[in-house]
């Protein structure tokens, strides 16, 4: 496909990317972790830090789909028994609430209750892939890595929660599996403002050892210059 | 309590029980204790080109006592897993002479930094196979017996046997020592956690590029509970370390 490649003013340097070959990740933007009244509220959790980053992903998530670009969701959580949650990431540390116990918004990190759903703002529409996944990385046990073969994706807009756990988990298994990665600072969030910087950090660290680091204005910058008979060629699979 | 120099290898090997180590966050394993016999210590990327002279992290212009300063009790680490019977695995991270294994995204951006994989270095071809640069420093080689996994990238679990190797020796927990912290050490946690094994890494045991990195490291494994697992000194594993008699007076 004969697309023009957008470039994005990056760190460590310019990200290069392919519309048509291209993906934008969001990472567990879910009501448990993100809202007010949820399980990561309950622990204690600035829930605050984790609201700053739906607005400008709406954007994002608005302009990715106006370009025509595939748009992948993922979601952390187990199935109703538990079976596939291993007894450590269960008993660890003897938590107050554990995982399966009912929290403000269902059971907590259990697939098909409320908590564990997309916050309404950054809602999947129909046909966008969602990702159950029971880890902190979104390829270890997933279907994600076939999709992003048969879908012909080789670089990955990664966004969502929280920035030095799920995200950074799944941008390293990104990169060894040789995917392109631009994270979109803004876009990320932890509930700790020194593990925000410090992940960054770290990822365009070394020459970008695991990647690149952006905030989203560059990105949207990158996406306006396409054109809409681009967009259409891109869609459509033309120009072949 | 007895500490392993006191013990021979005979006398507790395949029988020591390890735990609660004294950690952060919690007193490790979070099952209580675990057998020698379902623990592994992986030994993560010792190797020249990460910390030897005249290596990949050399020439990149990094001062290598960072990353060469956990040796010294990763040795010790190693004469201790050895003595009471634990799996030992070693990795490398490196590529084949053809370089078919080697992602194009990473064979751009290590020359973009002017270590270009595959490239001849002072300590032969960068990061390939069988080069002088990419064996294990002799100050924590394997000896024979244990496992070596080679892996093309930072995670040791990605495109490598080393799951299959770990289910298939019953082993449950392990240990994590290694370089860099950040990268590849935590890499591989984070793998093995999803897969769930409990984790402990070694802080005196590792080290990074940059201080910053290893220490933001280490503090984002302690966080929510112990998100990844736990952190504790080498000494402190040996410390929660008892023979299985000891074990037996305890009614285990």
């Amino acid at each position: 496909m004969a697309t023009d490649r957008m470039t994005v003013d990056a760190d460590p340097g310019t990200f290069t990317f392919d519309p048509a070959h291209t993906a934008l990740v969001i990472i567990d933007m879910q009501r448990d972790f993100v809202e007010p009244g949820g399980f990561g509220e309950t622990l204690g959790n600035d829930v605050g830090l984790l609201q700053a980053v739906i607005p400008p992903l709406q954007q994002v998530l608005a302009a990715t789909r106006a370009a025509g670009m595939t748009v992948i969701h993922t979601r952390e959580g187990h199935v109703p028994d538990l079976s596939d949650c291993p007894p450590a990431k269960l008993n660890r540390g003897n938590p107050s609430m554990r995982i399966g116990d009912l929290g403000p918004k269902g059971r907590i990190l259990v697939r098909g209750e409320y908590g564990h759903d997309i916050v309404d703002e950054l809602a999947p529409l129909p046909g966008e892939v969602v990702i159950d996944k029971p880890g902190k990385g979104s390829f270890h046990a997933t279907d994600l890595q076939e999709l992003l073969q048969i879908g012909g994706i080789t670089s990955l807009i990664v966004t969502g929660v929280t920035t030095e756990v799920c995200v950074h988990t799944t941008v390293r298994e990104a990169n060894d599996r040789g995917y392109e990665c631009l994270v979109l600072a803004d876009c990320t969030g932890s509930y700790f403002p020194e593990f925000q910087a410090a992940g960054l950090a770290m990822i365009a660290a070394q020459g970008g050892i695991f990647g690149w680091v952006a905030p989203s204005t560059q990105y949207l910058t990158a996406l306006d210059s396409l054109s809409p008979a681009a967009v259409g060629a891109v869609t459509d699979g033309e120009g072949n | 309590m007895s500490l392993h120099p006191v013990l021979s290898a005979t006398a507790i090997a395949h029988a020591a029980r390890i735990g609660p180590v004294v950690a952060d966050p919690y007193p490790w394993p979070y099952d209580g204790t675990v057998s020698a016999e379902r623990t592994a210590l992986i030994c993560i990327d010792w190797q020249v080109d990460f910390c030897g002279p005249g290596g990949y992290v050399d020439r990149m212009g990094y001062d290598i006592g960072l990353t060469r300063a956990g040796l010294p009790a990763t040795a010790r680490m190693l004469a201790h897993a050895r003595a009471v019977g634990m799996l030992v695995v070693h990795t490398r991270e490196g590529h084949t002479p053809d370089l078919s294994d080697l992602p194009a995204n990473k064979r751009w951006r290590s020359a973009q930094i002017g270590a270009e994989i595959g490239a001849a270095g002072p300590r032969g071809r960068i990061l390939v196979r069988g080069e002088p640069g990419w064996q294990i420093v002799p100050e924590v080689a394997p000896v024979p017996g244990e496992v070596l996994i080679d892996k093309p990238g930072k995670g040791a679990f990605y495109a490598t046997q080393l799951d299959l190797v770990l289910r298939t020796t019953g082993i449950t927990h392990i240990l994590l020592t290694g370089i860099t912290t950040d990268v590849c050490v935590h890499t591989t946690m984070r793998e093995a956690n999803d897969r769930g094994y409990e984790c402990l890494i070694l802080s005196d045991c590792t080290g990074a590029t940059e201080q910053g990195n290893h220490t933001a490291a280490l503090r984002m494994v302690t966080m929510q509970g112990g998100v990844f697992g736990c952190v504790a000194t080498c000494d402190a594993v040996v410390a929660a370390t008892r023979a299985a008699s000891e074990g037996d007076h305890r009614g285990d």
